[in-house]
């Protein structure tokens, strides 16, 4: 699995790239703070910073899950898809923030729990959530939903208003042979190795995955099977 | 007025705060930018190479084959490295400077963004 991750030159390239702009970004931040003349404004850069490196550990920690899921290490076990989106939510809008965009929650389901692993699937939403904000419109939040589907499945959802997806990646989602993190030029920041990673344990979860494209954005799901244990959360 | 044509959103800030002795517009795509230009030619562009759509080469060679924006000058800031030979081909392009989003200082890209304004 490593190897498939790191092993094309391409893939590295992509990996080494998405891993750098974060770096980037948090150097210059840091390097601007002596430019601020008040406390306030120092204490604004001071938590862009944070929430920037927090993103970036996220993404090394998925990588390393990603070359971990042969060896088994997640369990299936029956979960909270709200509990998880609320987690995702408290790490992930402050970062929201300070790129001037909004996330929301919609949460309709009935059914409480399903069958996935907790860590697994907070990635896969958390995958999402930066894809809609690196490609979702300015006027209108992202927004996680949460709703109950027929044949006993609840979808998590993640739509936003953005332009189009590109027909190379619904083709790749759709078909489900996201095999590397496509193509650098044309998914810039996080979203061809977020989707990358949302792809391989949503596949370790034995869920679906997919998107749909709207005429005014895309949605990008995860179905996964309800757990017929007792909720007691 | 100066374009920044920056697909990373968590760049916004951080421009306005270093340049914030100049007017700023944020486009997050090339074809964003290029509408604009058809109305509006800014004194400079700071220019991204990997961008959501177009590449940033692929919006200088848009610019390029307008009369108007053809001497607009446009610094590069991007985290590709550049090879030479590319830097010297931009040089033709009219490209002032090219910087390196990992190297670079807030201090430089003020100093390089002053010169270009001055012309």
């Amino acid at each position: 699995m490593e190897s498939e991750v790191f092993g094309t030159g391409s893939s590295a390239v992509v990996v080494a790239h998405e891993l750098k702009a974060p770096l980037a970004l948090m150097r210059q931040l840091a390097l601007s703070i002596e430019l601020e003349n008040d406390l306030a404004g120092a204490q604004k850069v001071s938590e862009q910073i944070v929430a920037t490196s927090e993103r970036a550990l996220r993404q090394v920690n998925d990588l390393t899950k990603v070359a971990r899921l042969e060896d088994a290490m997640f369990e299936m076990e029956p979960v909270n898809p709200r509990v998880v989106c609320d987690e995702v939510l408290a790490e992930l809008w402050k970062y929201f923030r300070f790129n001037r965009r909004e996330l929301s929650i919609e949460y309709k389901n009935k059914r409480k729990l399903v069958v996935g692993n907790r860590q697994l699937l907070f990635s896969v939403v958390y995958n999402f959530c930066l894809n809609a904000m690196n490609y979702g419109g300015e006027e209108l939040p992202s927004r996680v939903i949460v709703r109950d589907l027929q044949g006993n499945k609840v979808r998590v959802e993640v739509r936003d208003y953005g332009p189009a997806v590109p027909t190379k990646i619904w083709r790749q989602i759709k078909d489900g042979v996201v095999k590397q993190p496509v193509d650098i030029a044309m998914r810039p920041g996080s979203s061809g190795l977020g989707l990358y990673i949302a792809a391989k344990f949503a596949n370790y979860m034995q869920s679906d995955f997919g998107l749909i494209r709207h005429r005014d954005g895309t949605s990008f799901y995860i179905d996964l099977p309800v757990s017929g244990q007792l909720s007691f959360l | 007025m100066i374009y920044v044509i920056e697909d990373d959103r968590g760049w916004e800030d951080y421009y306005r705060r270093i340049l914030r002795e100049f007017t700023l517009k944020f486009f997050h795509d090339g074809v964003a930018a290029m509408a604009e230009m058809d109305t509006e030619v800014p004194d400079l562009v700071i220019l991204d190479i990997l961008l959501t759509g177009p590449t940033g080469f692929a919006v200088l060679n848009e610019m390029r084959s307008y009369p108007e924006l053809v001497n607009v000058p446009v610094i590069i800031v991007s985290s590709v490295k550049m090879p030479e030979e590319d830097a010297v081909a931009l040089k033709q392009y009219g490209i002032v400077t090219s910087l390196d989003k990992a190297e670079m200082t807030p201090k430089e890209l003020l100093m390089r963004v002053k010169e270009a304004m001055r012309g």
